[in-house]
């Protein structure tokens, strides 16, 4: 049988990087500024939410949030006491979100009136990383338990975010966790990224990410 | 983990591509997968055969070429493999490198019916 050979040549994420980058063009014209928010299952996303909304919100921003987690809608209960507004986006499994679901999250929650949408992605640090949602910025969650290797492993993901939150370190004392050493091995991949140590749970060191996360904002809208 | 959906996604870019071409079937995909592009080629072999429940991959087969990741060196200027040195340049020691390739994650050619 004859073959014909057709030259494709194209990237596989091509397709999905054009369409996050329509997405994002999109929301900057509408003044909405979109946070992916990137972390294993347990590293404290949702408690870091429910410290960072009502900081957004006293600062004058109007949030709404999409949660992504895998079949599970307890979360979007817990955020819906700060007044955000909020859905939950029901992945069936999948283990990131694309720019056409997130676009299709957006449109549900709808962004008419809102200054900040944060996108709680699945939790995962491999394909997250892989697949651009057209988010604004990107920040990943790498809690203290979890340990200071984890730039090690992921390297993609620490290469992709703009900023990392290193939370519970209250607990820093009972695990051998070097903050130093994340530091550096964050950098070496990473050099412009921000790294802000956290504890969600006591409030510490919440006000210096909710004070870049409002630089942030201010300046995508204003730009 | 991911190879899955990037089997889909790989399968929607081609028919994309097709569009409009005179095609009955694939053949074959021809792939290439850069070493440190995150995709693990034994797994994603392993997920190619749910692309065939697409009419044009019924009997689709996969062939992959494993680009090699290269760098140079950002301070003296050495390009080398970066995966045997885990990223240092074997020259002076270095860890800061452009990353000329190894990426990639390519649909090169179909072969086609």
């Amino acid at each position: 049988m004859a073959f014909k050979v057709i030259e494709i040549k194209k990237s596989v994420l091509d397709c999905n990087d054009r369409d996050a980058e329509a997405l994002r063009q999109e929301l900057k014209a509408k003044g909405v500024f979109l946070l992916n928010l990137m972390s294993s299952p347990g590293s404290g996303k949702t408690t870091t939410l429910m410290g960072t909304i009502p900081a957004l919100v006293q600062r004058g921003w109007r949030v709404g949030v999409m949660e992504a987690d895998i079949d599970s809608d307890v979360d979007a209960h817990t955020i819906s006491a700060t007044g955000a507004r909020v859905i939950q986006l029901h992945t069936g499994g999948m283990c990131h979100l694309d720019a056409a679901m997130t676009r299709q999250g957006l449109e549900a929650l709808g962004t008419d009136e809102l200054d900040i949408v944060i996108l709680e992605n699945v939790g995962n640090l491999v394909c997250p990383a892989e697949f651009d949602t057209g988010a604004a910025k990107n920040a990943m969650i790498l809690s203290v338990p979890e340990g200071d290797d984890k730039p090690l492993k992921y390297p993609l993901m620490f290469s992709v975010c703009h900023a990392l939150l290193v939370n519970k370190i209250d607990t820093l004392p009972v695990f051998d966790f070097d903050l130093a050493a994340v530091e550096q091995r964050a950098r070496q991949r990473n050099p412009q990224l921000k790294m802000f140590p956290v504890s969600a749970r006591t409030g510490e060191g919440m006000e210096a990410w909710v004070g870049w996360l409002d630089r942030q904002i201010r300046a995508w809208k204003e730009q | 983990m991911h190879e899955l959906g990037l089997v889909f996604e790989m399968a929607r870019v081609i028919e994309e591509s097709l569009a409009g071409e005179d095609v009955t079937a694939v053949d074959t995909v021809v792939m290439e997968i850069g070493e440190v592009s995150s995709v693990v080629p034994h797994y994603f072999e392993s997920c190619f055969p749910a692309a065939r429940q697409r009419p044009l991959f019924r009997d689709a087969k996969l062939e992959m070429e494993i680009i090699p990741a290269m760098g140079r060196c950002k301070r003296c200027g050495k390009e080398f493999s970066i995966v045997p040195t885990k990223g240092y340049c074997p020259q002076c020691g270095s860890f800061d490198k452009e990353l000329l390739s190894g990426r990639e994650f390519n649909i090169r050619e179909v072969r086609v019916i």
